[in-house]
């Protein structure tokens, strides 16, 4: 083995490009493909996860506590794998100004601790009530400053039934058992309406039905009208699904493009050094290294580095990935530790060498099956007859002769420039196919928001202090003269009679910039109302009613029957409970507090000041922020710029290596070149220009592909994530943008060029010509 | 010197790479102590026939006996242990080994034998003494000068005692000064016994090292001569 060791050891330390080059492309492709594993991983099932860490409720029962005693409830174990209860159950309507989440009959439970068997409720923020008058408020996690900026920042206290109960904490449940949390003999004060248990059961719980089932196995034995309602978990997680989770679908496929990316990349650069020795193989079988030993000198020259990559590459991934999917998570709300998974470190860390291994193997294989003779010679000279045409060619023309030269270099290695070619295109379709994903995605994530407008304002109501005393068209002149203002929607909504239905149609009636603030835009089918008799409706509310575009709906609108038609889909609506979009009417005897605006601002605007500039300019005026859930466009961003500048990175590697590759085999050219009087500088030019022109013809193929995976990879990710996408998610392109790509390849190219350019331009004559 | 087994012996070897027929059925035989010249225009198939001899590549017909062992039916894990053990050679290219120095150039081949790096490298530096390169042996191979790195080839080539010593033009690349160097090393050595077959289109050459001419055309011997060194 020695010798082996000797021949393998001397290759690692005296060819320092390659060992470099190689530990360099491990390094990224493990930090790279760790972030798209752990991005994978976490893709997976946040929902469950979530659900999993909290050993969250497959059902949150409420018991009439008239009908059935807790000792009852306590004894009814059929089928329950652990439950946690009962506990006293109360609705209670808040009396102050609460903000907008918790303005509404909240679910107060009594509990003594966040903890027990079942629902371990997440206390993020604060303490757990101790004593009568505190209460913890269900709220997802999130970071101290963004609940000082957040709607409850300023929230103290909330008062019902002449009762004023102090926050003490924030915390959450998955399970969605409640809105807060009291001590029980709190609760018991309130006179609770409820008892609930929460369950976790054996057996099937997958689908509504069986959840059913086994709830109706626990119920078995108690009086029959006992049980109020059975909130199955699987609402919970529809819902979830149908939050910014969907987008982890989008984010998986950054995942497993950067695992292709990796594995190619490895690949070329490790089969490219062993396919460099060929003649150097030779040697060694002349001198009687066996096959498998020289098999062995291989995998161990590359394996030296590719471990040192691998182990430090993991460090770096790790590190990098860390915060992005803690991010991810507190975006999607479920607040869990998001750390990477031991398994995904283990993968990675054995996977990465394993495939490293398997790149050398196979050149080194088929350098095992040709003969010595045929080795020895095979690393002497390029074949060259296409590339002597082809640099025919090339001298003919009027190109100044070093970039010629450098031109027709890539023809003396086809397969090589194939491969380099592979790497350059893949750099290109990865940074348009990163790009256009991102945004993309940050459109979809913004569904709704953007649209919505960075601020909303609305009059002070009647017994508030001061009002308004401006109408609403001074108010809407007023917000457009406020320096900053882009763009100003206004809106007021109305709760409609329909003509056969029980229940009444929220309308939205609005004017101004409304549908260019982004509703219009996000249709998914249909248009925007042209005339007053038309409608445009939210998905949700389509479904819910049972409507399709083109039906007809009939209100009661100012004391007359009127018939609307239904024109269009879109994505949301105005915030808060979702209704119809419909244009512009009067209501003259409408309170002007019944009427909101919706302010876009100019691009960069301080949106803290600018709200307190409408509190300013009319303090009968509330104006809020509307922005927020940018954490997840800022996830999805920072994963698209990191990955596609490390794979960006890969592929200049890639380039590196076949120029080094290439100048080491053709130093007897170089130094000719030289010696009949080229100057360095039109070495690094003529070295340069020959990766470039592979980068032009990379930028100019890669985009068309990285286009048409974006066209192919976001349809197929929302199907996954059964979303519909509006036509304008897709439009991502702009001209310049498409220019600046084209460009990258160039980019990517030169910059893998020049270093191995001018190491080739200082090379000495003399010491190049007597060493052949 | 005995000479009943011959070292090597060719019989009705052929060799085809494709269409082309680099040797057209060679037969041939060297024994202990001779020192045996080929010689032929290029293209001949000089190189094959070394090739073949050094178990490097395998014939399309034919037998190969070298050292009383059969290299035609040998796997290559095979070939490897009989070359390091039995066989020297030398290039026209030297083909040393970038990546080490020139002693250790030399002493890898012992330690393929199973000697320990220390003992590999006393034998090699005794080479080195011998062959007057002792100063250059921890220069790289690019440094050396291409008298000085055939010269390192010859010991790499005679580290292991081989039975038979294979050159394929070693003065092909040399200029003459060095080119007359190498051919005394090999007088020298043929002198004390070691068996010789040398490649070469270099009439002093042979005539200076060889006590038999083989004559090579179109890949089949055209004339066999005894030669008087001079
Ligand atoms: N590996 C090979 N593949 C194809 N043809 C070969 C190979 N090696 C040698 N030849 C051909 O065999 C013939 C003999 O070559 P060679 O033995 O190298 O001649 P020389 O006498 O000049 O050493 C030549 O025609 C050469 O082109
Ligand atoms: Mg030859």
């Amino acid at each position: 083995m020695s010798a082996v060791w000797t021949a393998s050891r001397a290759a690692v330390r005296r060819r320092r490009v390659q060992t470099f080059v190689i530990f360099l492309v491990v390094l990224v492709c493990t930090a790279t493909a760790l972030i798209s594993v752990a991005l994978l991983d976490a893709a997976r099932s946040p929902f469950q996860r979530a659900f999993d860490g909290q050993n969250g409720a497959h059902s949150v029962v409420t018991y009439d506590p008239a009908k059935v005693t807790d000792e009852r409830l306590t004894a009814a174990t059929t089928g329950v794998e652990a439950s946690a209860g009962p506990f006293g159950q109360v609705i209670v309507e808040p009396q102050n100004d609460v903000g907008p989440v918790f303005s509404q009959p909240l679910t107060v439970v009594g509990r003594a601790d966040p903890g027990g068997a079942v629902d371990r409720v997440d206390l993020w923020h604060g303490r757990w009530p101790s004593a009568a008058g505190e209460i913890v408020l269900n709220e997802p996690p999130q970071p101290d400053e963004d609940l000082s900026m957040g709607p409850l920042a300023g929230v103290t206290e909330l008062v019902t039934n002449g009762k004023t109960l102090r926050i003490v904490g924030f915390a959450f449940t998955v399970s969605g058992s409640a809105d807060g949390w009291v001590t029980p003999a709190q609760v018991a004060a309130l006179h609770p309406t409820g008892t609930q248990m929460l369950y976790r059961f054996t057996g099937d719980v997958s689908t509504h039905d069986a959840l059913a089932a086994r709830v109706s196995g626990v119920t078995t034995g108690l009086p029959g009208d006992a049980l109020l309602a059975a909130q199955p978990y699987l609402v919970t997680k529809e819902e979830a699904a149908a939050g910014p989770g969907v987008y982890l679908p989008f984010l998986g496929t950054f995942g497993i493009l950067g695992l292709l990316v990796a594995v190619i990349i490895v690949g070329n650069v490790v089969s490219g050094a062993v396919v460099s020795g060929f003649r150097h193989i030779g040697v060694l079988k002349a001198l009687g290294f066996t096959p498998r030993q020289v098999v062995a000198v291989y995998l161990t020259m590359v394996s030296v580095p590719a471990v040192a990559g691998a182990i430090l590459g993991t460090g770096l991934g790790w590190a990098a990935v860390r915060p992005m999917l803690t991010e991810t998570f507190r975006g999607l709300g479920f607040g869990q530790d998001a750390a990477v998974q031991p398994w995904v470190i283990t993968v990675v860390l054995l996977g990465v060498p394993s495939l490293v291994l398997i790149a050398a193997l196979l050149p080194a294989l088929r350098a095992h099956r040709l003969s010595a003779a045929q080795a020895i010679s095979a690393g002497s000279a390029p074949r060259r007859g296409r590339g002597l045409r082809v640099q025919r060619a090339l001298s003919g023309s009027r190109l100044p002769r070093a970039v010629s030269l450098g031109l027709g270099l890539p023809f003396a290695r086809p397969a090589r420039t194939a491969l380099t070619m592979a790497s350059l295109l893949l750099g290109v379709v990865t940074v348009t196919f990163a790009l256009g994903l991102s945004d993309s995605v940050i459109r979809i994530s913004e569904v709704g928001e953007i649209a919505a407008g960075d601020i909303g304002v609305r009059p002070m109501r009647g017994d508030e202090q001061p009002a308004s005393q401006r109408s609403d068209t001074e108010i809407e002149q007023m917000l457009r003269a406020l320096p900053g203002t882009s763009q100003v929607g206004v809106g007021v909504a109305r709760d409609l009679s329909v003509a056969g239905q029980s229940e009444p149609l929220m309308i939205n009636f609005v004017r101004g910039d409304t549908a260019a603030m982004g509703y219009e835009q996000q249709l998914y089918e249909g248009h925007w109302m042209t005339a007053p008799d038309q409608l445009v409706l939210p998905t949700q509310l389509l479904n819910e009613r049972g409507l399709e575009i083109g039906e007809k709906v009939t209100v009661s609108l100012q004391g007359a029957w009127t018939t609307f038609t239904i024109v269009g889909e879109t994505v949301r609506g105005l915030p808060g409970p979702e209704g119809a979009f419909a244009t512009w009417r009067d209501f003259p005897d409408l309170d002007p507090a019944a009427f909101f605006y919706q302010v876009q601002t100019v691009e960069g605007t301080d949106l803290g000041a600018f709200t307190q500039s409408i509190r300013a300019a009319d303090p009968g005026l509330d104006a809020w922020d509307n922005t927020g859930g940018d954490s997840f466009s800022t996830v999805v961003t920072g994963f698209a710029a990191v990955l596609a500048l490390l794979l960006a990175t890969v592929a200049a590697l890639g380039v590196l290596n076949t120029v080094a590759l290439n100048v080491t085999e053709r130093r007897r050219d170089l130094g000719m070149l030289k010696s009949i009087g080229m100057t360095p500088r039109q070495v690094v030019s003529m070295v340069v220009t020959s990766m470039a022109a592979l980068g032009v013809i990379a930028g100019l193929l890669g985009i068309p592909l990285g286009l048409a995976a974006h066209r192919l990879v976001v349809p197929l990710s929302a199907d996954a994530a059964k979303i519909r996408l509006p036509e304008y998610v897709m439009q991502v392109w702009d001209p310049a943008t498409l220019a600046l790509l084209a460009f990258s390849g160039v980019v990517i190219a030169v910059a893998g060029a020049l270093i191995p350019a001018r190491a080739a331009a200082r090379l000495t004559i003399a010491r190049v010509l007597h060493n052949e | 010197m005995t000479t009943e087994t011959p070292v090597v012996r060719l019989d009705g070897v052929r060799k085809e790479y494709g269409d082309t027929v680099a040797l057209d059925g060679v037969t041939l035989e060297i024994r202990a102590g001779e020192a045996v010249a080929v010689m032929g225009p290029s293209g001949c198939g000089k190189s094959t026939l070394l090739n073949m001899i050094a178990g490097l590549d395998k014939p399309t017909a034919g037998e190969i006996t070298v050292h009383g062992e059969r290299l035609d039916t040998m796997n290559e894990t095979k070939l490897s242990l009989f070359r390091r053990h039995h066989l020297g050679m030398i290039f026209q290219f030297f083909n040393l080994l970038d990546d080490l120095s020139a002693l250790d150039n030399v002493a890898l081949a012992a330690q393929l034998t199973g000697s320990s790096a220390g003992t590999a490298r006393r034998r090699a530096l005794e080479l080195f003494d011998e062959l007057g390169i002792a100063t250059r042996r921890n220069v790289y191979p690019a440094a050396l000068s291409g008298g000085e790195r055939q010269r390192v080839a010859v010991a790499r080539a005679l580290m292991n005692r081989p039975a038979l010593l294979l050159a394929d033009e070693p003065t092909g690349a040399l200029d003459s000064k060095a080119g007359e160097q190498v051919m005394d090393l090999l007088l020298d050595l043929n002198q004390i016994g070691q068996t010789l077959l040398i490649v070469t289109h270099d009439e002093r050459l042979a005539h200076r090292c060889a006590s038999r001419l083989v004559e090579l055309a179109d890949g089949q011997v055209a004339r066999e001569s005894a030669l008087d060194r001079v």
